[in-house]
């Protein structure tokens, strides 16, 4: 307990003596970590705008033209025995004409040549994100359009699935790109330690002359280390979430679609970040002293 | 104390060493003469085990510095004192923390460390200069500082590198009373300098060393 005490005050002695190297390396340590952190919340985003898409998942049950009620009633109440799926509502025909209208606006008059109503009745349906898990859509999509009835069942899960595929392309780029991120964050921040304690050498060799073990020497280095990724991950993070509040004001438009809102990082990466901060930290001061201790038997 | 059997020590091609035997028995005050690059310095840095001889044994106090491993080394070096010619202060450390740090890394109480600080700082006439910065100190005075840090865990053998090189005649005598006296509390002192001045007026044990082999 008395050596923790004693290697913290000379970790924060330290610090205070050596204020421009450490500020230098906070200051790498944040940099790199602000990359990795804005990295991250990129595909936070990207997962939670799949998230949002997901949600809206719609099926649309035509009908055929003159079905009876009792078909009718028998295809509701198979949609509603769907598991996860919510019956919208029922769209007749009538309406479908009347909010085709509304869609064609000042071009509405194209439809007054129309001697009968050619568009079909349909049921909307909509899946929440978290009870898609485990249905098959097709295997719906197939049995409903095998009933007496239904002319044809469309959903928007097609493109969703072209777009499913891109993001987890994107994820395993990601994940490449994010783990080479984080072995050239290490590369960064251990040379950095190295110059800082490279500047200190008089000071391991003074220790090493009147007998201090290896890890009395190390340990304040290493506590050293820790608090510059913590404190680097936590600037860092504050940098992020100062240019998230002025950039998430703003409504974002992606692909025409708008009201596509930014979320921040959620608390286990803000954690994760802080932790990644810590344990680079560590290792950056751990590698970068044994590679010092090899040049000196002292 | 210190017993060296045929030690020689190469750096690449270059012979440092060669076939050195020497014995240093507890209590006695030994200077290594020569000239610059006969090996001196070399010489103490083997008994000090900063260095690994390329051949032969060197035993401080019945300890085989060739078997010994890094912790127990530490432990070792705890029980010896260095001083070299050219201080090797903390600058950034004031006097008082300069001496106290070679008490601290024994681990002992606090309470401890300043009370022996404080001593030897007095023994080595410092003690008013306590929280002064080596640099705000003259030669001798960080000369003293070095000895003070050196002795302050009452080591068993004083190395001492050239510890006057740097210091004017009147100064130096100074410090040489002070390690005389530092030998007379029971402490081996091996000082190496190829000072003529210090060799003339001593009536100590001298090894000379020249092209690496002792000479006489």
């Amino acid at each position: 307990m008395r050596l923790w005490v004693r290697y913290f005050r000379y970790a924060f002695a330290n610090i205070s003596n050596n204020r421009l190297v450490h500020v230098v390396s906070t200051g790498t340590i944040t940099i790199t970590l602000l990359l990795f952190s804005a990295f991250v919340l990129f595909f936070a985003n990207i997962d939670n705008w799949v998230l949002e898409w997901g949600q809206s998942l719609s099926m649309s049950v035509y009908l055929k033209q003159g079905v009876d009620e009792k078909a009718k009633q028998k295809i509701k109440s198979v949609l509603v025995g769907i598991p996860g799926a919510k019956l919208e509502r029922f769209v007749s025909k009538e309406q479908a004409m009347e909010e085709l209208k509304e869609t064609l606006g000042s071009q509405a008059g194209l439809l007054d040549g129309l001697n009968t109503n050619p568009l079909p009745a349909s049921f909307e349906v909509a899946f929440g994100a978290p009870e898609r898990a485990g249905i098959d859509i097709e295997k719906i999509k197939k049995k409903l359009e095998n009933m007496p009835g239904v002319d044809e069942v469309q959903y928007s899960e097609q493109w969703l699935k072209r777009f499913e595929g891109l993001v987890s392309m994107l994820r395993i780029a990601g994940l490449v790109v994010g783990g080479l991120l984080c072995v050239a964050v290490l590369f960064i921040i251990t040379n950095t330690i190295r110059l800082a304690i490279y500047s200190r050498r008089d000071e391991i060799e003074i220790f090493k002359l009147v007998g201090a073990t290896d890890w009395f020497v190390k340990v304040p280095f290493l506590i050293e280390g820790s608090l510059q990724g913590v404190l680097g991950a936590v600037i860092a993070l504050g940098v992020l979430f100062s240019t998230y509040s002025l950039l998430s004001s703003k409504t974002i438009q992606v692909f025409g679609l708008p009201l596509l809102h930014l979320v921040f990082l959620p608390k286990g990466h803000v954690i994760f970040i802080i932790s990644l901060g810590l344990v680079l930290g560590l290792m950056a001061s751990f590698i970068a002293i044994g590679r010092f201790f090899k040049l000196f038997y002292y | 104390m210190i017993q060296l059997f045929h030690v020689t020590k190469r750096f690449g091609a270059n012979v440092a060493l060669q076939d050195i035997s020497l014995r240093i028995r507890r209590g006695e005050f030994v200077f290594i003469s020569g000239p610059s690059g006969a090996g001196k310095t070399t010489l103490l840095r083997l008994m000090f085990g900063a260095e690994r001889p390329s051949e032969g044994q060197i035993l401080i106090d019945g300890i085989n510095l060739n078997r010994i491993r890094r912790v127990k080394l530490d432990m070792l070096r705890r029980r010896i004192g260095f001083v070299f010619q050219d201080f090797k202060l903390l600058n950034r450390k004031t006097v008082f923390q300069n001496v106290a740090l070679a008490s601290e890394v024994l681990g002992e109480r606090q309470s401890i460390t300043r009370k022996k600080a404080h001593q030897i700082l007095r023994a080595v006439g410092l003690s008013s200069k306590e929280q002064a910065y080596p640099l705000q100190l003259s030669g001798g005075e960080q000369q003293r500082v070095a000895i003070a840090r050196a002795m302050i865990n009452n080591p068993l053998i004083l190395f001492a590198d050239e510890p006057t090189g740097n210091l004017d005649p009147e100064i130096t005598k100074e410090i040489m009373i002070l390690f005389r006296s530092i030998n007379l509390r029971g402490t081996t002192v091996v000082i190496a300098t190829h000072s003529r001045d210090l060799l003339e007026n001593t009536d100590q044990r001298i090894v000379t060393l020249n092209r690496g082999q002792i000479v006489s």
